[in-house]
């Protein structure tokens, strides 16, 4: 199916998505949309409840409450219509060792529907694109890691799915590869390609979702685009002053300038909370310096999604 | 449908390429009918031959049953009898002497008595070392006496109505000379047993089909540990797909290996199981009960490594149960336990057809297997689904 053939505006529309394993709640009244051409992130620690989410999305195992509609068609695990149109790329390799990476991709291009001419094509354009056309009839279980995480990728790709989703899809990958697969969902989503992206890697949410979900406890704690979360912590920098000499003086000096908000000394120098911090950077130093401080180095951390997660929950998001 | 073919495509290439199931449907077996095989070498031997015996006798020769008795084990087919005769307080002597195996003493008036209605015994001396020979010989002498014991019998009955003493002689020779109580002839020793290597061959086939289907539905639980099930269950394909495409795919291997193992065993140990067509319908039948089971087995265990163990259990609990390897019999509830065990109706329907029977006659065994089928899917559905609680 082509994309372009998928006329309902949002692509994926999740709405109070409950899942319960006994006395635990997974997932607690989860709601979100995707639009087409969208790359939807949705950021968490590691049983924060995303895979659940996943799993529902994809038809893998049912909701205790609420409702998945992709491309306008419900989706519980016996509907089979609207898996047509999603290509879920598990967290795990989903790969057949004995097989080769073209026999695997038939496999699944057959499952869903592709034949003759069209499945040859497509196998041969994803091949192309993951890099692996070259070893394309060597078994699976000869790849490396990174290999295998590409075609894992190629798979989901291969039927050109409305909704694509990536289930942690970097996880255990080098570098090179992982910049790959980041840079393959960035051209996914310029073509038009609905994307839900999970992922406890702050940067490559940062990097690739156009609106991110931050979870945890199996709650959105806060959701928007990157700009609209990061002013969730009021917008300031934190500047770090790192010296010697007179710190005690230094700090007292500069707590009173106006774009100051917050200074705390550990002794080895001193972490300022300021609002827009290298406009106020040049003040900081200048006054450190003239109360006695000799300052040997300066950083600027602008608020990420670090902050907001700490933020919002009081935790890191590696915890 | 097209979904069903694919998957049991797929999972029948990766077996045929992971070479697994050629070793433990094939080779394996295989092997282990060639070494049981020279384990029971002198079992799987079904021919007997009987060693040549001396008897010593002694009978009157003009006593005409005495003669008969001797003439008819010495004219024994199966097995080269040469009678020496002695007088009778010889008998023992003579046997010690030339070791002959059985003596024969026919007592004087013998016929006279045995025509009149009167008691006459026979005395048998077995040799030292009591043999499959002295044994035969002894129910041969046991089987002409009994005849000529119902011409006693019916003179007894004529003198106590009253028949006159000719008559009577006359009715007891018609008496002893009706058709024979005891035949020896060769053959089958009874029509539901196969042969010893039979067994064997069949019993193999039998218990290493049990491992070949667990290679169809037990693979689901390997899927699910290599991550694979949870793509294909994002895919459009119902779980009742998916499911019945592992279980075709242990259907078949067990179904092919069965066949091969059955030919191989039947050219390399000279073992017949008679008709292609019974045996083709038993192969069916055990091979989708082995199937069933295998439902039951993924439904109990959590990862692959369980169902491989428990797989491997039932196989061999069914396989010994069923006679792969030794006949196992019971009696009252263990007989019928025995007897609905799959790979025991399978090894019995082979020994019917094996004795010329048709696919009327193998339907108790088909009966057993396909009711075993059924309750195997019926109590699989009923079973929670320990794997996908895990």
């Amino acid at each position: 199916m082509d994309v372009a053939e998928v006329t309902a505006k949002d692509v994926l529309d999740v709405r109070g998505l409950v899942r319960r394993y006994g006395d635990l709640t997974a997932v607690d009244g989860v709601s979100f949309h995707i639009r087409a051409g969208e790359t939807y992130g949705l950021l968490g620690p590691n049983g924060a409840g995303k895979t659940t989410i996943i799993s529902m999305v994809a038809g893998l195992i049912p909701a205790n409450e609420g409702s998945v509609r992709v491309a306008g068609r419900d989706m519980t695990p016996s509907e089979t219509e609207a898996k047509r149109v999603i290509g879920l790329v598990p967290q795990e390799l989903a790969i057949y060792p004995d097989l080769t990476a073209r026999e695997n991709l038939k496999f699944f291009g057959r499952l869903q529907g592709l034949t003759g001419k069209d499945l040859t094509r497509r196998t041969n354009e994803v091949l192309e694109l993951i890099g692996l056309s070259d070893r394309a009839g060597d078994l699976t279980k000869k790849y490396s890691g990174g290999m295998k995480r590409r075609l894992n990728i190629g798979i989901g790709l291969l039927h050109r799915p409305a909704l694509l989703i990536l289930d942690e899809p970097t996880v255990g990958v080098d570098p090179q590869s992982r910049n790959s697969i980041l840079e393959s969902v960035e051209r996914l989503s310029v073509e038009g390609m609905a994307v839900l992206y999970t992922t406890h890697y702050m940067e490559e949410a940062e990097r690739l979702c156009d609106r991110i979900a931050i979870i945890d406890e199996g709650r959105f704690q806060a959701e928007g685009t990157r700009d609209q979360l990061i002013t969730l912590t009021g917008g300031v920098d934190r500047i770090n002053l790192r010296g010697g000499g007179s710190t005690a003086l230094a700090a007292e000096a500069l707590r009173a300038l106006p774009a100051v908000q917050h200074v705390d000394s550990d002794g080895s120098g001193l972490m300022l909370t300021v609002s827009d911090g290298p406009t106020a950077l040049a003040g900081i130093v200048t006054g450190a310096g003239d109360a006695g401080m000799s300052v040997t180095s300066v950083e600027i951390v602008r608020p990420d999604l670090e902050s907001v997660f700490l933020h919002l929950t009081g935790k890191a998001l590696r915890d | 449908m097209r979904g069903l073919w694919t998957m049991v495509a797929n999972d029948l290439r990766q077996r045929i390429r992971d070479k697994s199931v050629f070793i433990f449907s094939l080779i394996v077996p295989l092997a282990l009918m060639g070494v049981l095989s020279l384990v029971f070498g002198g079992l799987g031997d079904d021919t007997v031959d009987l060693q040549p015996v001396t008897v010593v006798a002694s009978a009157d020769d003009a006593d005409q049953l005495g003669a008969a008795l001797l003439g008819a084990v010495e004219s024994l087919e199966i097995m080269d009898v040469t009678i020496k005769r002695v007088p009778a307080p010889d008998v023992r002597g003579e046997m010690q002497a030339s070791g002959a195996e059985l003596g024969i003493i026919v007592p004087e008036g013998f016929s006279d008595a045995a025509l009149s209605g009167q008691a006459a015994s026979v005395q048998l001396l077995e040799g030292s070392d009591a043999t499959l020979e002295s044994g035969v010989l002894i129910s041969v002498v046991q089987g002409v006496v009994d005849q000529i014991s119902a011409g006693t019998v019916t003179a007894a009955a004529g003198g106590i109505a009253g028949l006159p003493h000719q008559d009577l002689a006359a009715l007891a020779e018609q008496a002893a000379a009706g058709p024979a109580l005891l035949t020896l002839t060769e053959g089958q020793a009874a029509a539901e047993q196969l042969s010893l290597r039979g067994t064997l061959v069949a019993g193999q086939a039998g218990l290493f089909l049990m491992f070949t289907v667990g290679f169809g539905v037990l693979g689901l639980l390997a899927e699910r540990e290599q991550g694979t099930l949870a793509r294909l269950r994002s895919m459009p394909v119902t779980a009742v797909t998916v499911i019945t495409a592992k279980a075709c795919t242990g259907f078949i291997l067990g179904v092919v290996a069965t066949t091969v193992l059955l030919t191989a065993g039947s050219r390399l140990f000279d073992v017949s199981f008679g008709s292609p067509l019974v045996v083709a319908a038993l192969i069916l039948c055990v091979a989708t009960a082995a199937t069933s089971l295998t439902f039951v087995v993924a439904r109990l265990v959590r990862t692959a490594e369980q169902a491989n163990v428990a797989q491997a259990i039932l196989a061999m609990v069914l396989g010994i149960a069923g006679g792969a390897f030794f006949p196992v019999e019971g009696t009252g509830f263990a007989a019928t336990l025995l007897d609905l065990n799959p790979i025991g109706a399978f090894i019995r329907g082979l020994g019917i057809s094996a004795g010329g029977g048709t696919l009327r006659d193998v339907t108790g065994p088909v009966a057993v297997m396909l009711a075993f089928a059924a309750a195997g899917l019926v109590l699989s559905r009923f079973l929670p689904d320990r794997g996908a609680q895990a």
